[in-house]
């Protein structure tokens, strides 16, 4: 299909598809005027009904939980998939070679760069997990703190090299961390089923509103989250870092293609 | 009725077509950093700190690096054939 | 004046997906291409977001505020929250689709891809692996 081909087909899906996206846009309240009437629910009970002060972190790991289930598991499948995609011709080996790239100067670190990845990696993992815990007081949780973690680990790369990071993180306990999360996760929705509650019901003492310990079994499932998502983002920097690295033998060049 | 909302989502519309005009990957990489943070502004300017976060936190830190490693591990693999 | 500004939002988020869509079709790369994919799906958040805001509102933490003041609407920014940490992992097995692609056909350009065809040996035949212990893993 030429290019020429692919954008008259494309023109002629917008002809064919903007009169209908118009017609949705003109049927959508005005912005601003109203919000759904779920929320508008929630935002009026979960306070009193679950203690909790943060309304997003109660739909995610409390009244909308399943939803968050399956995305915990799409995470832990895209990530094996990547796992799976480049170990698979790698094998599980790690080099400690760093790549050289002929005729480009190797710089050395500067020490400016070591002190403040010092300073600035205990920092942001501090960081990290002040927003995985005040998950149901502020804005925060534990996608967002999974996130920040798995960035606090890059810094360790930046401050002192290939070779110190790969000390430093080891991948079986990201692997570790990664299922664990995961398991968690589900354990806390089976759990509740062995006292006869439904799946995921909250069955933990719900705490005093605007406490740090609010919420009840959505800390737990707050817990397995963060892990899983620091553990799978940092996996992720891992096996992209390591497709980097100078191989002991060549790799055969590639198969012709067709 | 304020008027940063509007110049914000102008501002969204711009900075995601200038994603997808920068051809080069190596400079588009910049150009999804700057989309992300534009991106974090405008949620937070719709009153959703949580989604603001996240999108800080994925949009300039974690998914501009994964773009820069591939990129680094393609021009690295083959150096015979460029594409 | 007020006519644009109640549209405003979905009008954008339409932009951003057919601009994004326009990238995917005319791309010549294909980290360009993923690339322009994010763009579209930014496109589902800013119209999400959107659709859940109301002028006047706070967010909905109530914390500082009292339970019971006007807040947005809560389920919108949930189904957001999720899909960025989780479409950011599926960007990254896109990349590993396009090394993949790169190593074995030499070319990041859609137009010069061909369908493969089946080969005579198997390909982990050929493959070689870097473990240091020589153990493979088996797909």
């Amino acid at each position: 299909m030429t290019p020429r081909i692919r954008v008259a087909l494309l023109a002629l899906a917008g002809v064919v598809l903007l009169p209908g996206a118009a017609a949705v846009i003109t049927g959508l309240p005005p912005f601003g005027a109203t919000i759904a009437q779920y929320g508008e629910r929630i935002n009026a009970i979960t306070p009193e009904a679950r203690h909790v002060a943060n309304m997003v972190s109660a739909i995610n790991f409390d009244l909308r939980g399943l939803d968050t289930l399956g995305e915990e598991f799409m995470l832990l499948a895209a990530i094996t998939g990547t796992v799976v995609l480049l170990r698979g011709r790698r094998g599980e080996g790690n080099t400690e070679r760093a790549l050289r790239r002929p005729g480009r100067a190797v710089i050395p670190r500067s020490e400016a760069v070591v002190l403040v990845c010092r300073i600035a990696g205990p920092l942001t993992a501090l960081f990290g997990l002040y927003v995985v815990v005040h998950a149901t007081v502020t804005p925060g949780g534990g996608f967002q703190g999974g996130v920040i973690l798995a960035s606090g680990t890059l810094i360790i790369y930046l401050g002192e090299g290939y070779a110190g990071w790969r000390d430093a993180v080891r991948s079986h306990w990201l692997d570790g961390l990664e299922g664990g999360g995961a398991l968690l996760f589900t354990l806390c929705g089976l759990a509740p089923m062995l006292t006869g509650a439904a799946f995921m019901q909250n069955i933990l003492p719900l705490g005093t509103f605007r406490d740090l310990m609010s919420g009840g079994l959505m800390l737990v499932e707050n817990l397995g989250v963060a892990l899983a998502v620091a553990g799978g983002f940092t996996q992720l920097f891992l096996e992209f870092m390591e497709e980097t690295r100078e191989a002991d033998e060549l790799d055969e060049p590639g198969e012709e293609s067709a | 009725m304020s008027a940063i909302l509007p110049l914000l989502f102008l501002l969204t519309a711009l900075s995601g077509t200038a994603v997808v005009l920068v051809r080069d990957p190596t400079r588009q990489v910049f150009v999804i950093a700057v989309n992300g943070l534009v991106l974090t502004i405008l949620f937070d300017a719709l009153q959703a700190p949580d989604v603001a976060l996240s999108e800080l936190a994925v949009g300039s830190a974690a998914v501009p690096l994964l773009y820069l490693v591939a990129l680094m591990a393609v021009r690295n693999q083959l150096p015979g054939k460029e594409s | 004046m007020s006519v644009v500004s109640n549209i405003l939002p979905y009008a954008v988020a339409v932009w951003l997906f057919g601009a994004g869509l326009y990238g995917i079709a005319t791309s010549r790369n294909l980290i360009h291409l993923v690339g322009c994919l994010g763009v579209c799906q930014s496109a589902t958040y800013v119209l999400l977001l959107g659709l859940g805001y109301r002028w006047g509102s706070i967010a909905p933490i109530f914390y500082d505020h009292p339970p019971g003041t006007p807040a947005v609407d809560p389920v919108m920014q949930a189904l957001v929250l999720t899909d960025i940490v989780v479409g950011a992992t599926l960007t990254a097995l896109l990349l590993v689709l396009t090394i993949q692609v790169y190593k074995r056909s030499g070319s990041l350009d859609p137009e010069k891809l061909r369908p493969m065809r089946a080969r005579q040996g198997s390909d982990r035949a050929e493959g070689s692996d870097r473990g240091h212990d020589g153990k493979r893993t088996v797909l």
